[in-house]
């Protein structure tokens, strides 16, 4: 899902890091958000809806409109479309509100 | 509690200009941006852009952030820069309270602030709107033009204002299916020539369609679109059938406004200019004295008249806290100028009767 060719821009990928998502490991590039890095490896939905259970994925992309909370290295509620990936990143469904560590 | 001359919220081309605008009169700025880098939207901006050359027409809005900076740096002795902080509150004491990468609060006191907060994207009221795979517009950009990723194979956009067929455009140049662009309203509303190229690629442009409903287990599969009436009810036996993965949403988008009425500005609903909004004067001071708003927040337009309406601000800003320049008059004349020019066109009419609102 990565663009290979582009007419106008060039993707300066950074260095190829690994971190996990629900336990699996995945790949993505440093200087990408962790939401990119998913979307990227085909995972869209990012976690569930607090009551109704229903998945959710990001809408905004910008840290507004907050649909792509996350767990990241056991953290509660990080907008994952705002965040920078890093290498060894633990990135999980979050369930419910999510606590304060 | 740091203290300082004007805090400038918000790095994008309103944040930008103010501080270039305020530092060059011998102000100094502090410029606080969310993001970890400085541009706002525009660094998503692939297209060049429209207006005067003095809102570098011609230019990629992906290049204009560079020309900004460098402009900038020319006065750095005067300017701070803070990434990655985000202001969580403005008091009625005037002290300003900033979060830096979720862990250093601190707090500042300045003579002056210019709010540029920018706007944010719309939704749209349809069944399973919340399915994942149905992403504003503007967020779409950011994944294909900032990072390089595919939303997936086939969209369906829904807007044909500027970005709706702008992002339409952007999409084929990634390489990804655009299977037709919607809008509800009986005529589209970006601008001709855009809607021609997205024409000659072969994908209709639906006017007096909506979404009906979206359809899909846990991600989006299928779209149903149908038609509506003059008055936007949906006509029964239009309805069609689209097998999209996204659904890009680009019906507008409305201004980022939580700071100025946390700060107590009196604000106004202005449908023109696409929400909530602050009442100002000519140099876009809001009613709570020495606190300035620029760009989208003081009305959704586009990045051209948020770079001078910053501009403006920046200079009467620091006008007020005792930096005036020389040219203070014939700058401020060529500002007002500048904004009348790109408001002329019929979009522009509309934004007037907007601003006309708000302008005490």
């Amino acid at each position: 899902m990565r663009i290979e060719k582009h007419p106008i821009l060039e993707f300066h990928k950074g260095r190829k890091i690994k971190f996990t998502f629900n336990g699996q490991e995945v790949e993505g590039f440093e200087g990408e958000t962790i939401a990119a890095a998913l979307h990227a490896a085909g995972v869209k939905i990012l976690g569930k809806s607090l009551f109704l259970h229903r998945p959710r994925g990001f809408y905004c992309a910008i840290g507004n409109c907050s649909s792509c909370l996350m767990k990241v290295n056991g953290a509660a509620n990080v907008k994952t479309c705002v965040t920078d990936l890093e290498d060894g990143m633990v990135v999980d469904t979050q369930e419910g509100k999510g606590v304060i560590v | 509690m740091k203290q300082a001359e004007l805090v400038i919220i918000g790095g994008g081309p309103a944040g930008l200009c103010a501080a270039i605008s305020a530092a060059s009169s011998g102000a100094h700025v502090i410029i606080i941006e969310r993001n970890k880098r400085l541009g706002g939207q525009l660094v998503k901006q692939t297209h060049m852009f429209f207006g005067s050359e003095k809102q570098f027409a011609s230019t990629r809005g992906i290049d204009i952030t560079g020309i900004l900076l460098n402009e900038l740096n020319k006065y750095k002795e005067n300017v701070e820069i803070f990434t990655d902080t985000t202001v969580t509150g403005m008091f009625e004491d005037g002290v300003i309270t900033a979060l830096h990468k979720e862990d250093k609060y601190f707090k500042i006191n300045p003579k002056a602030v210019v709010v540029a907060t920018g706007a944010f994207e719309k939704a749209l009221a349809f069944p399973n709107n919340d399915l994942p795979g149905i992403y504003g517009a503007g967020a779409v950009q950011t994944l294909m033009n900032v990072y390089g990723v595919k939303p997936g194979n086939k969209v369906l956009m829904v807007g044909a204002g500027n970005i709706g067929l702008i992002v339409s455009y952007q999409l084929m140049q990634a390489g990804v299916e655009v299977e037709a662009i919607l809008d509800a309203a009986p005529k589209i509303g970006g601008y001709l020539v855009h809607a021609s190229k997205i024409r000659r690629m072969g994908v209709p442009i639906l006017t007096s369609h909506t979404v009906k409903e979206a359809i899909g287990k846990d991600c989006l599969e299928k779209a149903i679109v149908c038609e509506v009436d003059e008055k936007f009810n949906q006509i029964a036996g239009t309805e069609m059938e689209f097998d999209v993965d996204v659904m890009c949403i680009s019906v507008g988008l409305t201004p980022l406004n939580e700071l100025l009425s946390m700060r107590g500005c009196q604000m106004k609903y202005v449908p023109q200019l696409s929400g909530f909004v602050p009442l100002r004067n000519g140099n876009y001071e809001t009613t709570v004295e020495n606190v300035f708003a620029a760009g989208d927040t003081t009305g959704v337009e586009e990045a051209s008249s948020a770079m001078v309406e910053g501009y403006l601000a920046g200079l009467c800003a620091a006008e007020k806290i005792g930096y005036r320049p020389d040219d203070f008059k014939e700058r401020k004349l060529d500002y007002v100028k500048q904004l009348n020019d790109l408001r002329s066109g019929p979009v522009g009419r509309h934004i007037l009767a907007g601003i006309e609102q708000i302008v005490i």
